[in-house]
């Protein structure tokens, strides 16, 4: 009702500009209208109890879920607050010549100098190939370095499994080995699985049935247990898992890799 | 009556209060609980590796703060560790922190050596006493537990044929086939190495790290609610979280023997 007198008025003196008065106006009215809007809130009670309790549904979803971003976020950050156990690092020139500083630093010292030759000394200076059975890739090594590298097949990790419960699990064996023979030539004694793999009945142990020539390549290499270093006829499945174990390569790698092994030179595996 | 009370606006009023002030202390003493794990942690580390004075050769204890005299530990610390592991005949990896790489190796010959793209390592790893983790660091880490997307040997079952003509050669492996890589290695000592793709090929690589991370998080936050519960300070476990590229987060993987050995230079 002020705001009634203040607007209409005439003898009302005019001490603002008539543009503030104006704001006066329609802040007045606005004003107006939101008490209204709340009072016609307040007065349709279904609309009022719905938005009333949907402002509770909200928070009751809201504050477990603040709850629980705190634990598994909030909490874990602030356990990684320093704690103030840092060491305090220091460079007394007093301490340094000390006698018995002195003595520490020549036994740490001679303890590396000594741990180090140990350890280089497992680093072989022989020749030796790495093979990388996730890739199927190999690397080649003499004198310490890097000469050829290329792909390979190893084990398809397939496992073949009979009615009568026999299984064999075709998997590269992973690890240090060494070379324990080496072939020119090499022919393959088919093992019992290769026939079951085929449906084929398993002919006795030594039925020349068994060997079967020209399928390993020019040259094999033994790294034990029956596991072998040869060459393919499925060249296009380098690079891929698909042997029985053994690790198949090119013919020029193949190549390269027996004239470089020796006899008792290490193969790693991983 | 119960009516009455639940109209009741004081009623109302006072049960927000109350609801409100549990759910507070609640947290609080969660929280403290929590953020006391790694102070008994760190005391349980400091407990085990302090050094012991001689008393027949006293040493100046100032020597364990001396910068010249921490630089060499820790590089003897390494050396022992490394020098343990290859010992051990078998096929282990080494986190060298300050050059950020991991190395795979086999009876200390490296066979696989990889740049770490992001890294974050817990306090205490990282700015605990010098000299304690260098000693810590001096033995190596033991794998006891994994959890990981990828399996550790991807077998395929094979029934044999009955004869001929059930045969069917093998396929050629879908190698175009994607699986996320991402694990957790939880050590015998408490720490744990997560190792996480660091790129995100294919659309859904994100949500899956966001899955592994958040189970990860939910069980340890599980872990920590249960010996809370029973007014005990929950296990903190001081991890090293690291970023390698896909590929060779699953060479390291696959190449790691269950129950292997980790050594970490920082």
């Amino acid at each position: 009702m002020e705001n009634d007198n203040i607007i209409y008025d005439p003898e009302q003196p005019v001490t603002e500009p008539e543009q503030t008065g104006k704001t006066e106006v329609e802040e007045a009215v606005l004003s107006e209208e939101k008490k209204s809007f709340w009072k016609r809130l307040q007065d349709n009670k279904k609309l009022f109890g719905i938005l009333h309790r949907l402002f509770f549904i909200l928070i009751g979803i809201l504050i477990p879920f603040i709850i629980f971003l705190f634990a598994i976020y909030t909490v874990p950050a602030l356990q990684e607050i320093p704690t103030g156990g840092k060491t305090r690092l220091v460079n007394s020139e007093e301490l340094k010549q000390s006698a018995s500083y002195k003595k520490q630093i020549i036994l740490m010292k001679k303890d590396i100098d000594r741990l180090n030759i140990k350890y280089n000394n497992y680093t072989t200076g022989q020749s030796y190939v790495v093979i990388n059975t996730t890739d199927n890739f190999f690397y080649l090594y003499k004198n310490k370095k890097l000469i050829r590298s290329g792909h390979c097949s190893t084990g398809s990790y397939m496992m073949l499994k009979t009615e009568e419960g026999r299984s064999w699990v075709f998997k590269t064996p992973k690890g240090k080995r060494s070379i324990q023979g080496k072939t020119t030539h090499p022919y393959w004694h088919r093992s019992d699985w290769s026939y079951i793999e085929e449906g084929s009945p398993v002919p006795p142990k030594d039925d020349p049935s068994r060997y079967e020539y020209g399928v390993l390549g020019d040259y094999s290499m033994s790294i034990g247990d029956g596991y072998m270093i040869h060459g393919t006829i499925y060249k296009r499945f380098l690079g891929m898992p698909v042997t029985h174990g053994c690790v198949r390569l090119n013919d020029e790698d193949l190549d390269a890799v027996f004239h470089t092994l020796n006899i008792g030179s290490k193969v790693y595996i991983f | 009556m119960g009516t009455e009370n639940e109209n009741n606006p004081n009623f109302r009023k006072t049960l927000v209060i109350t609801l409100t002030s549990i759910i507070g202390a609640v947290l609080v003493y969660f929280s403290v609980m929590c953020i006391l794990a790694p102070v008994r942690k760190l005391q349980e580390i400091n407990e085990k590796y302090t050094f012991q004075p001689d008393a027949k050769n006293k040493i100046d204890e100032r020597i364990y703060s001396d910068s010249a005299y921490l630089k060499l530990l820790k590089e003897k610390s390494f050396l022992q560790s490394r020098i343990a592991m290859a010992e051990s005949d078998s096929i282990y990896v080494t986190v060298n922190i300050p050059d950020s790489t991991i190395d795979l190796e086999i009876c200390g010959v490296v066979v696989h050596s990889t740049k770490i793209q992001k890294m974050s390592i817990s306090n205490i790893i990282k700015s605990g006493n010098e000299y304690i983790i260098s000693s810590m660091l001096s033995k190596p880490f033991s794998i006891d537990n994994s959890f990981s997307t990828i399996p550790k040997e991807p077998l395929m079952i094979k029934m044999a044929p009955k004869d001929t003509s059930e045969y069917i050669p093998d396929v050629v492996p879908d190698t175009a086939y994607h699986e996320p890589v991402n694990y957790v290695l939880e050590m015998s000592n408490g720490t744990r190495i997560f190792v996480y793709q660091a790129e995100f090929p294919h659309p859904g690589d994100k949500m899956h790290l966001f899955k592994f991370d958040m189970k990860y998080r939910l069980q340890d936050a599980f872990n920590a609610l249960k010996r809370i519960l029973v007014f005990k300070v929950p296990d903190y476990h001081p991890f090293i979280k690291i970023r390698i590229p896909m590929a060779d987060a699953k060479i390291i993987y696959r190449a790691l023997p269950v129950h292997g050995q980790i050594s970490v230079y920082r």
